[in-house]
C-alpha cells in the first residue's frame, strides 16, 4: 500500500477539491445524533461523530427505489436505467467499509444487481479511525481493521491523518487536491500506538467461540422464547444494519393506472409476513422464530456461502432497539443459556 | 364500463373527503377512471339505487347508519373504508371509555333529547364486510390512491401489519422515547412514512394498533425510558378500543 | 446495450455483468386450459425468439411470472425440458399475482424472468428405478420430472407414481392420469381424502399407497412435492423401504421476491431456497433448520 501524512488543517482542501468532481456524502450532525448526507461545506463535516443512524447501504441500495418502469398495456419494461452519480463517501469507519465488502458478496455474484453495481462502481470510499463506542464489538470480527475496500483510509495520529491509499484513484485525488507528505517512523510509531490504544478501547468483548455451531446444537433453546417475549418486530434492527439486505418488491400504478413503476423497498426477515407463502403457510409465524433466524442468518447462513459472518459489530441495531435487545447479549446468552 | 363510484358519509369531520379533493395533480385523472353517481361533499344529488364501488367515511354512531351500511354491502361490489373513523372507530368511539350514556350525559346534560337512535361508535366492519382499508386520520393520498388502484384492479385488501417505529429509522429521525417523550410509533401500523415524527411530532397512532404489535414489550419500553407505562394504554385509546389497548 | 436478463442461460454476444436480472421478458398466452376450479394450466412463449431458444431449463426450476401493475409471483415449470419453444405453468389461483393471470385471456403478455433454482437430478437418476409422491398441487414440479422421464423413458428402471389429492375434483392432470393408469411402462396410483360417488380409485393419504408397492433400496431415486405437512411423513416411508437419504429428493416452496438469492425471503435454515434448492436432497434437508 501507499501512504501519504496530511495535516488534519489541509483536510478541508481535500474534501472541497473532491467536490469539484463527486458529490461529497458524510457525517453531519442531525440534532444529537449523525447522518450521512451530502456536505455542502467541509465544515459541517464532522468525523468526530460516533455513529450515523442509517449506515452507508442507503447510497448503494436506497431504502425505496424504482427499479423500472413499465406499461401496463402490453406488459413492458418502458425504462430501467439507474441514476449514479459520480460520488464520495467521506469519512466512513472500519465497520461501515468492511460492511460494504459484505453486501457486494450478495449484489455481485452470479447474477449482478445493476442498481447496486452502478452506485458501487461510481463511489469512492473516504475511510477514518475512530474511537469505539459503548454499543462497538467489532473486534470480536476483525472488522476493526480495514485492509480493502477503500480508496483513501485516514487514520488519526494527532495533528495529522497516516493516510493509506488503496487505489490509483485515491492518490491522484490526494495528489491533486491536498497537500501531504511521505511518511517517516515517526509517523509509522504514532499509527501503531494509536491503533494499540484503540484496540484497548473496547468495552465489549464477545466470546465468539462455535458460534455456527452453537446456533445448530442450540437451535431449540429456550432463550429465543425470551429474545420473542422482549422483541417489538419493529423491524428497526434491519433498517440501521449496514449488512442487512432484504427487500421486498411491490407495483404502483400511476393515477391513470395505464403506467406504472415496479418499487423495491428495505425489507425485514423481523416482519410477520416476510416468510409467509400464498396459500397462508408462514415458516416463521412466531416472534422468536423471526428474532433466532436474524443470528442464524447473519452468523452461520451467510458464513456457509462467503466465510464471514453478516456483521461488522457497529452496534446500530443496539442503539437503535427499544426492547433493548443487544447482540453482544444475544450471543452471550447463546454461549450461557441464561438471559439476563 | 366505468366502475360506478359513491362516496359515503358517517360520523366523521369530513377530513378524509376534503383529502379527496386534495388530490389536485391526479384528481382528474382519478376522476376519469370512474363514474362518481354521488358525493355528498361535492354534490347535492341523491344517492342512486345502483353502483359498485362503495367509499365511506367515518364511524357508526346510529342506527340509521346501521341500515343506510347494510343497504350500501346489498349493493356495491366492493366496500372501501377510509379514514380512521370508519378503520377503527376513531374518535367518535372515544365516547365508548367511560360509557356512551354517561358520556353524553357529561357532555349535553340531562333530559336533553340529543342523536336518537344513538348506538356505541364503531368501525364499518363491526356491521358489514369491508373489502378495502384505508386507515389515516386524515387519510394520505397517496395511500388512498394506490388502495382505489387495488380496487380497480380487483387485487386483495393491503394494510400494512408492521410498526411505523421501521419507517421512522429510515427517515434518520431522532427518537422521542429517548427524551422520555410518549410516542406511539412502536405499536402503531405503518404505512405514514413516519410522517409526523419527520415533521417534529411524536407518533399518535392515528392509523391504530398494528396487528403484530408487541404491547406487552411496548408498556417496559415505556418504562425504561421514563414514560409512565399506563399511558401507552391511556394514548392508544384516542384511535382503538379498550379490548385493543389492553391486549 | 441489451439490458435484459437470461437468468442462468447468458450465452453469446451479451455479457452477464450487462444484463438486468430483474427484467422480466415478454411471454405471450398461447394456451390456457382449465385443470379445477381453482388451477389452470398456462401455455407460454418468450416473444423474442433468441430467449426462447436460449431457455434451458431442468425439471424442478421455476420462474417468476409478472403481471405489471400487481407484481411477481414464482411458479415452477410443469412442462418437460425436453419441449422446447414453450413452457407451461400449473397455477392455482391464490393470491394477487396468480388471481390477475387467472382473468388473462389467450393471446395475452405476460413478463417472464428464469429459469431460476437448482432441479431434480435428471441425469444422476438415469439408469435407475424412480419413485416420485406428489400431493395437492405438488404435480406442478414433478409434472416437468415425470414428462421429461416419460422423454427418455428408455433410460430409466421400474417408474412408479403416487399421487394424492384431496378430492376427486382436485386431482390435475386428471386427463392425462387416467389414460396413464391403464400403461404397463408407469405404475401410476391415485388416491384422494374425500371421495364423491364417482371416484373408483384409491381412498386415503399418499402414504398408504406405499403398502402398495415394491422398492428395490439400491437402485431407487425418490423425489417428493407437496405440501409442508406431507414431507415428513413420506419421508418416512421411503426410509422405512431403506431408500438412501441422498437418494430421496425434496421440493420446497417458500415466499420468493428476487429468485436470485438476493431479497432473503425465501431463507430455509442457512440456504436460500431459490438458488440453493427449491429441490434438496434429503441429507441436505436433514440439515437446514426449519425445513422439514
Amino acid at each position: 500500500m501507499f501512504f501519504r501524512v496530511i495535516a488534519k488543517d489541509r483536510l478541508p482542501d481535500l474534501v472541497r477539491g473532491l467536490s469539484t468532481e463527486f458529490e461529497v456524502v458524510g457525517p453531519v450532525a442531525k440534532g444529537e445524533k449523525f447522518v450521512l448526507a451530502p456536505i455542502e461545506d467541509p465544515a459541517s463535516l464532522r468525523l468526530d461523530y460516533d455513529t450515523t443512524v442509517l449506515p452507508p447501504k442507503k447510497w448503494f441500495f436506497p431504502p425505496e427505489e424504482t427499479i423500472m418502469r413499465f406499461r401496463v398495456a402490453d406488459n413492458e419494461v418502458v425504462d430501467d436505467e439507474v441514476y449514479a452519480p459520480p460520488r464520495v463517501l467521506f469519512g466512513l469507519h472500519p465497520c461501515d467499509v468492511n460492511s460494504l465488502l459484505l453486501m457486494d458478496n450478495v449484489f455481485f455474484g452470479k447474477y449482478v444487481d445493476p442498481y447496486y453495481r452502478a452506485r458501487r462502481e461510481n463511489t469512492l470510499i473516504v475511510g477514518v479511525s475512530c474511537t469505539p463506542s459503548d454499543t462497538c464489538f467489532c473486534n470480536a470480527w476483525g472488522t476493526d481493521e480495514t485492509h480493502w475496500g477503500f480508496d483513501i483510509f485516514l487514520s488519526d495520529i494527532g495533528d495529522s491523518y497516516f493516510a493509506s491509499i488503496r487505489s490509483v484513484k485515491g492518490a491522484e485525488l490526494v495528489d491533486r487536491h491536498v497537500e501531504s507528505r511521505d511518511i517517516t517512523d515517526e509517523d509509522t510509531r504514532l499509527f501503531q500506538e494509536r491503533t494499540a490504544a484503540f484496540k484497548a478501547a473496547f468495552s465489549n468483548d464477545v466470546d465468539t467461540s462455535q458460534l455456527p455451531l452453537l446456533l445448530d446444537a442450540k437451535f431449540d433453546s429456550p432463550i429465543w422464547e425470551a429474545f420473542g417475549e422482549k422483541c417489538l418486530a419493529c423491524g428497526a434492527c434491519s433498517m440501521v444494519c449496514p449488512t442487512c439486505y432484504c427487500f421486498d418488491v411491490h407495483d404502483e400504478l400511476e393515477a391513470d393506472q395505464q403506467h406504472g413503476r415496479r418499487v423495491r423497498t428495505w425489507d425485514s426477515c423481523q416482519f410477520k409476513e416476510f416468510a409467509a407463502v400464498a396459500h397462508g403457510q408462514n415458516f416463521r409465524d412466531t416472534r422468536a422464530s423471526r428474532v433466532k433466524y436474524r443470528y442464524y442468518h447473519k452468523q452461520w447462513g451467510y458464513l456457509s456461502k462467503f466465510e464471514r459472518v453478516l456483521c461488522v459489530g457497529c452496534g446500530r441495531c443496539a442503539r437503535a432497539c427499544k426492547a433493548n435487545i443487544n447482540p453482544v447479549r444475544v450471543v452471550e446468552a447463546l454461549q450461557t443459556g441464561v438471559v439476563d | 364500463m366505468a366502475p360506478r363510484v359513491v362516496v359515503v358519509s358517517l360520523a366523521s369531520d369530513f377530513g378524509c373527503q376534503v383529502q379527496l379533493t386534495n388530490m389536485e395533480d391526479d384528481l382528474l385523472d382519478v376522476l376519469g377512471l370512474m363514474d362518481l353517481t354521488y358525493w355528498q361533499l361535492a354534490s347535492s344529488g341523491h344517492m342512486p339505487d345502483a353502483y359498485d364501488v362503495a367509499i365511506i367515511e367515518g364511524a357508526v354512531t346510529t342506527t340509521e347508519h346501521v341500515e343506510l351500511l347494510k343497504d350500501v354491502r346489498s349493493k356495491a361490489a366492493a366496500v372501501v373504508a377510509i379514514g380512521t373513523c370508519a378503520v377503527t372507530g376513531g374518535i367518535p368511539a372515544l365516547a365508548n371509555t367511560a360509557g356512551l350514556e354517561t358520556r353524553y350525559a357529561t357532555v349535553y346534560g340531562g333530559g336533553v333529547a340529543v342523536a336518537p337512535g344513538r348506538i356505541a361508535p364503531a368501525p364499518i366492519d363491526s356491521i358489514i364486510d369491508v373489502d378495502y382499508h384505508v386507515p389515516g386520520c386524515p387519510i394520505d393520498t397517496a395511500e388512498f390512491l394506490r388502495g382505489l388502484s387495488r380496487v380497480l384492479q380487483g387485487l386483495s385488501d393491503h394494510m400494512p401489519d408492521q410498526m411505523m417505529c421501521a419507517s421512522c429509522k429510515v427517515s434518520e429521525n431522532a427518537c422521542f422515547l429517548e427524551v422520555g417523550t410518549v410516542c406511539l410509533g412502536l405499536v402503531t401500523r405503518a404505512g405514514c412514512k413516519a410522517k409526523c415524527p419527520s415533521l417534529g411530532r411524536p407518533c399518535t397512532g392515528c392509523r391504530g394498533i398494528a396487528p403484530d404489535a408487541n404491547l406487552a414489550s411496548a408498556r417496559e419500553v415505556f418504562a425504561r425510558y421514563g414514560c409512565d407505562p399506563a399511558s401507552l394504554a391511556s394514548s392508544l385509546l384516542v384511535y382503538n378500543t379498550a379490548a385493543e389497548v389492553t391486549a | 446495450m441489451d439490458t435484459i436478463m437470461r437468468g442462468t442461460h447468458v450465452s453469446g454476444a451479451v455479457p452477464e455483468s450487462t444484463v438486468n436480472p430483474y427484467r422480466p421478458w415478454p411471454a405471450r398466452i398461447t394456451s390456457i386450459m382449465d385443470l379445477t376450479p381453482q388451477e389452470k394450466l398456462f401455455e407460454l412463449r418468450l416473444i423474442d425468439s433468441d430467449a426462447r431458444e436460449a431457455f434451458d431449463f431442468s425439471a424442478g426450476q421455476f420462474v417468476e411470472l409478472s403481471v405489471f401493475g400487481v407484481g411477481e409471483a414464482p411458479i415452477s415449470i410443469s412442462s418437460a425440458p425436453s419441449k422446447q419453444g414453450f413452457i407451461e405453468l400449473c397455477v392455482r389461483n391464490a393470491g394477487d399475482v396468480t388471481g390477475a393471470l387467472h382473468r388473462k385471456q389467450c393471446g395475452d403478455i405476460v413478463g417472464l424472468r428464469g429459469p431460476f433454482g437448482r432441479g431434480f437430478p435428471f441425469e444422476e437418476m438415469k439408469g435407475h428405478d424412480v419413485l416420485l409422491v406428489a400431493g395437492g398441487l405438488g404435480i406442478a414440479p414433478l409434472k416437468s420430472l415425470i414428462n421429461h422421464i416419460h422423454d427418455d423413458r428408455h433410460d430409466f428402471g421400474k417408474v412408479t407414481i403416487l399421487y394424492g389429492a384431496k378430492k376427486p375434483d382436485e386431482v390435475l392432470f386428471r386427463y392425462q392420469f387416467d389414460m396413464w393408469q391403464h400403461r404397463d411402462d408407469f405404475d401410476l396410483m391415485l388416491t384422494v381424502d374425500q371421495p364423491d360417488d364417482t371416484w373408483e380409485g384409491e381412498v386415503g393419504l399418499v402414504t398408504r399407497l406405499f403398502d402398495k408397492i415394491d422398492v428395490d433400496p439400491e437402485n431407487t431415486y425418490g423425489a417428493i412435492c407437496g405440501p409442508p405437512v406431507m414431507y415428513k411423513y413420506v419421508i418416512a416411508e421411503m426410509r422405512k423401504k431403506a431408500m438412501d437419504v441422498d437418494r430421496i429428493y425434496v421440493s420446497f416452496e417458500r415466499r420468493m421476491k428476487c429468485g436470485i438469492g438476493k431479497c432473503g425471503h425465501c431463507g430455509v435454515g442457512h440456504q436460500y431456497a431459490c438458488v440453493d434448492g427449491p429441490v434438496f436432497n434429503y441429507w441436505e434437508a436433514m440439515n437446514l433448520q426449519e425445513a422439514i
